[in-house]
């Protein structure tokens, strides 16, 4: 079962700059939430919230998971230890092998950090937060520096988990594509500071494929909201 | 085999350049290297010098055991907090300004001469590298890293074992590598002046007789020592470091 989240009138500021301003949501248990809005419009903060990294000025934010499992938009992994390592060091009850099987990362468990690709290691950093059996997987901009193939492989596995986890899925992207393929609902959010402008349900039927003929026909109307934005 | 050749002809021609100076200076400056190398070689097997070998080296050992472990925990703390670091900067400052020659002068009023002052001011010389370099490697932690491990609450001894510790290796492999040809030096110059036993007690005996061969082979004997720990322990570092994955 995912992780609950409620937020009422959430104002975040840094030093006089307000970065979110007025945020009322409510996510369900298992729900998959993606926020699309500019760079640098306030997204990774929201997130940070979340993953309770920072504390809100002002409002009410309450997460109810038991296990935050983030995934960095760097891999933020430890040079020096294995990617076994690296998972054990989140959790050192985790099943390793099922968890690097899942993600086809089975021969490269001794591997070190530096000697794996940039696909790699995003891969391990999804493992990673795998590796805590999450109620609630935070991405941030996961999949921004990856090549079209290794992004729709590792999205592929991320639905794939999601189908057999259930866990509530929040992620941040300026990817309308990504946003689609991922999200029950996409909320748009305004430049800094940061508001919800606008709240798009995805209604597409399971497993989703990119080319299909609804998802690009739900991209033109999310590419009309945003430029209307 | 290309590097032992180079190295032996650079000892060949320092040899050479030596027995040359030695035919137009004063023996009482600079002795000859044939007398020297033999007193080198008596020493090697004399029981009383050996001896004095080891008093030497246990001091070295001792003064770097505690210049380790003190000045990374002193070094540890300083780095968490910047307030520590403030408070306790000019007295590093101080300790690292103060000349090998006034701590000489407070070990022989505190102990007299012995095994104490030579250790003591070894420790003393030592302790502000080895303070501020483990204050840099805390400013080099990955800030990023700290944050994951704080996303994922993982527990603060986790969190030193796997993060700290390994960010900090490089730099207590520096202090080390600094700390150990120093640590040399500065026993056999207090043990000289302060010491009641050791080499540096040697080399002061054979100058009181004007014995310059005598003072130069057990120079050369400390020479001999003092690569040797420092190779067997770069060589121990190099391993260490294999074991913790490439950079």
């Amino acid at each position: 079962m995912g992780a609950s989240i409620e937020l009422k009138g959430i104002y975040k500021d840094f030093a006089g700059l307000r970065v979110l301003e007025n945020w009322d949501l409510v996510i369900s248990p298992s729900e998959r939430i993606v926020i699309l809005g500019l760079s640098g419009s306030g997204k990774t903060t929201f997130l940070r919230l979340l993953a309770g990294i920072e504390a809100p000025t002002r409002g009410q934010l309450e997460v109810n998971s038991q296990k935050i499992g983030f995934v960095f938009q760097e891999p933020r992994l430890i040079p020096w230890r294995t990617i076994r390592q690296n998972l054990l060091f989140v959790n050192d009850r985790a099943n390793i092998d099922a968890l690097l099987n899942s993600l086809h990362l089975e021969e490269f468990s001794d591997y070190y950090p530096s000697q794996l690709s940039g696909g790699m290691k995003q891969r391990v950093n999804l493992a990673r937060a795998l590796a805590v059996s999450p109620d609630l997987l935070i991405m941030d901009e996961a999949f921004a520096s990856l090549d079209l193939k290794v992004k729709v492989d590792i999205m592929n596995d991320v639905m794939r988990l999601w189908q057999q986890h259930r866990f509530t899925m929040v992620s941040v992207t300026h990817d309308l594509k990504e946003a689609l393929y991922l999200a029950d609902r996409i909320l748009l959010i305004s430049s800094r500071p940061a508001r919800i402008i606008q709240q798009f349900p995805v209604d597409l039927s399971e497993p989703r494929i990119f080319s299909s003929p609804e998802l690009l026909s739900l991209e033109g109307d999310l590419l009309r909201l945003v430029c209307q934005d | 085999m290309k590097g032992l050749s180079r190295a032996l002809t650079g000892i060949i021609v320092f040899l050479v350049c030596w027995q040359i100076l030695s035919f137009f200076i004063s023996r009482v400056i600079i002795p000859v290297p044939s007398e020297t190398l033999g007193l080198l070689g008596e020493h090697l097997t004399n029981p009383r010098m050996l001896e004095a070998a080891l008093q030497t080296a246990w001091k070295v050992g001792l003064a770097l055991v505690l210049v380790l472990l003190l000045g990374i925990i002193a070094g540890l703390f300083l780095g968490i907090s910047e307030a520590f670091y403030e408070m306790f900067r000019p007295i590093i400052m101080f300790i690292q300004a103060v000349p090998v020659v006034s701590w000489l002068t407070l070990v022989i009023f505190a102990w007299g001469v012995g095994w104490r002052g030579p250790v003591f001011i070894t420790f003393v010389s030592l302790l502000p590298t080895a303070v501020l370099t483990t204050v840099s490697g805390m400013r080099n932690l990955d800030k990023d890293l700290l944050e994951m491990a704080r996303v994922y609450r993982v527990p603060f001894n986790k969190v030193f074992h796997y993060i700290y510790w390994g960010s900090l290796l490089p730099f207590i492999a520096a202090i080390i590598d600094v700390t150990i040809g120093q640590a040399w030096k500065v026993v056999l110059v207090s043990e000289y002046l302060a010491g009641g036993s050791g080499l540096g007690v040697e080399i002061f005996n054979a100058r009181m007789v004007v014995d310059s061969a005598g003072a130069w082979s057990v120079t050369l004997m400390a020479c001999i020592l003092g690569i040797t720990t420092e190779r067997l322990v770069k060589y121990l570092l190099r391993r260490m470091s294999k074991r913790w994955g490439p950079a």
